[in-house]
């Protein structure tokens, strides 16, 4: 669906000329990276940047989808919805659009912080490790921005929308397998970590830096990913008939 | 085929009836809808553009159904809601590629160009549209709508919120358009601008169209002339025939007249003799706005504000 891509353009362009948009989504992985990354005591590695570094990307992927879905909201808000609706162009890739962009711009941002990192002292995965990183990333991203979307569908204004993401930001992050390794956490936490689909994006990563290719992660997150996708598009059909 | 034939259409949200059996047929000409808040206007368009699917009733636009063929409505029409939805951040020019492009035409470029002269903001199409006046913004969506050659255009009150030269600017642009040859449904409050601008108007109240004529009509079969007299003194009544008091504000007596010029003078001298002291006295045509009150029901401002109703109303547009 070539409309897909104008909708993706259209969002690309706004979003390089909100340039404090751009800079301010990085400030908070940057800081992990930086604060906890590096000052942090830890015992149980000796390069905790190392270990830290696929925690960051996906929190980075997770604060993109998080504040991505108040882009549709705001196109529902601000009237562009209704236009978009009597247009020829297929419904759904409206849809199809903001999902791909909320991903897309994860990506560029995951970026900066995976270069940020390097320079900080992080070893670099080779040119094939990467690309499955990316990859790991990207259905992550999917994942979370169709939630998101579908979620800014069914709230009615942008304050419930801010209130459910802040409900559900934190606790995600800090009940992931980011900032240490399940041995190393309190047998609730990890518990519920385990069950975090966070972790499963970092795991994966964290599979791949240590050579092992992590076909359980890929699958679960893309069956995930297609099972939220098929539930926003149906929301989306449901809100806009 | 009839640009827009609207047969029987109803929509009804839970137990309010929106829009109720309406019937209509639009060709080739600017028509006004108009009707208070609230009375289905932008109901009825949203039915007639597929974004909204009607509980009953069928329309069809350049010969497809809303309800069996609605791509083919939308490859036809477009709509311009009353929102003024631009993409600040992107260029005059941008916007409308964006349009061109999701409208599939076949030189996007081109086609923009064209239609960004067309409506004079050719010298300032690379400019961010965030330095755009209101009145330019309504008219690069109007070249936004165009990008494709519609051949119907719905326009949800077009000139909402603009200065007088801006409203003049975008009523001169639709009335052009309609000289083209393509089909206009507006929808608007100004009961003046539906007059200079509309061939024919339909007036809406609670969903039901009350009247439906070009506005020359309504207004000749609704009014007589009217007189207002400016008099001090206690008005006790007149037995003039074919006067009728319509209104009293303070010293301001409102009467309806069939041939007013005649009936004035005698209304003030009859006034005068009653032992009231007449200042002045004018007889002056009546405009859509008395067809307008006299067939639109008394507007509940008495009532209290409903904010849940208000809030239903408000989500339903969204």
């Amino acid at each position: 669906m070539i409309s897909t891509f104008h909708y993706l353009e259209r969002d690309f362009r706004r979003w390089v000329r909100g340039r404090i948009n751009v800079v301010s989504a990085l400030v908070m992985p940057a800081a992990w990276l930086i604060f906890v990354g590096l000052a942090l005591p830890i015992r149980f590695t000796d390069n905790y940047l190392d270990f830290i570094t696929p925690g960051i990307l996906v929190l980075t992927m997770l604060g993109a989808s998080l504040q991505g879905g108040s882009l549709l909201m705001f196109d529902k808000v601000l009237g562009f919805l209704p236009k978009f609706l009597a247009m020829p162009a297929p419904r759904e890739s409206i849809l199809y659009g903001k999902i791909l962009f909320i991903t897309m711009r994860g990506l560029v941002q995951s970026t900066v912080i995976l270069v940020l990192a390097l320079i900080l002292g992080a070893h670099l995965l080779n040119p094939l490790l990467l690309i499955q990183t990316y990859m790991v990333l990207f259905i992550f991203g999917i994942l979370l921005s169709s939630v998101m979307t579908t979620v800014a569908l069914t709230l009615e204004d942008h304050d419930s929308y801010a209130a459910f993401n802040s409900i559900v930001s934190m606790p995600l992050f800090f009940t992931s397998s980011a900032l240490m390794p399940y041995d190393q956490m309190p047998g609730w936490l990890a518990a519920i970590a385990m069950l975090n689909p966070v972790s499963y994006a970092i795991d994966g990563i964290r599979e791949l830096q240590a050579g092992v290719f992590p076909a359980d992660t890929f699958l679960g997150l893309t069956a995930g990913a297609a099972i939220v996708l098929a539930v926003s598009v149906y929301v989306f059909r449901k809100a806009t008939v | 085929m009839t640009a827009i034939e609207i047969n029987g259409l109803t929509k009804s949200f839970g137990t309010l009836k929106a829009v109720e059996e309406m019937h209509l047929s639009i060709d080739h000409e600017i028509f006004g809808l108009l009707g208070p808040n609230g009375s289905g206007k932008t109901t009825t368009v949203r039915m007639l553009t597929t974004i909204l699917r009607p509980t009953s009733g069928d329309a069809s636009v350049c010969g497809h159904s809303v309800l069996t063929e609605p791509r083919r409505v939308r490859d036809r029409i477009s709509y311009v809601p009353q929102d003024m939805a631009v993409d600040a951040k992107l260029t005059g020019r941008e916007n409308v590629v964006f349009f061109a492009k999701l409208y599939g035409v076949r030189n996007p470029r081109d086609k923009a160009d064209e239609a960004l002269a067309r409506m004079e903001l050719g010298d300032r199409a690379d400019d961010l549209a965030r330095t755009y006046s209101g009145g330019m913004r309504r008219r690069l969506e109007l070249a936004q709508a165009l990008v494709h050659d519609p051949e119907v255009l719905f326009l949800d009150e077009p000139t909402i919120g603009l200065d007088v030269a801006g409203r003049k600017k975008i009523w001169e642009h639709i009335i052009d358009l309609k000289n083209n040859g393509m089909t206009v449904f507006v929808t608007t409050h100004y009961m003046d601008e539906a007059d200079y601008a509309c061939d024919r108007v339909g007036i809406i109240d609670h969903g039901v169209l009350v009247a439906n004529d070009s506005p020359e009509a309504l207004k000749a079969r609704c009014c007589n002339d009217i007189i207002v007299i400016r008099a001090e003194g206690e008005y006790r009544g007149t037995d003039i025939e074919g006067v009728r008091l319509i209104g009293q504000n303070g010293d301001e007596l409102r009467f309806e007249a069939g041939c007013a010029g005649e009936m004035g003078f005698a209304l003030a001298g009859a006034l005068a003799g009653a032992g009231m002291k007449v200042k002045s006295f004018a007889v002056r045509q009546p405009t859509l706005d008395d067809v307008f009150l006299s067939l639109v029901a008394e507007q509940e401002e008495t009532a209290a504000f409903d904010y849940q109703r208000f809030r239903t109303m408000l989500r339903r547009r969204a």
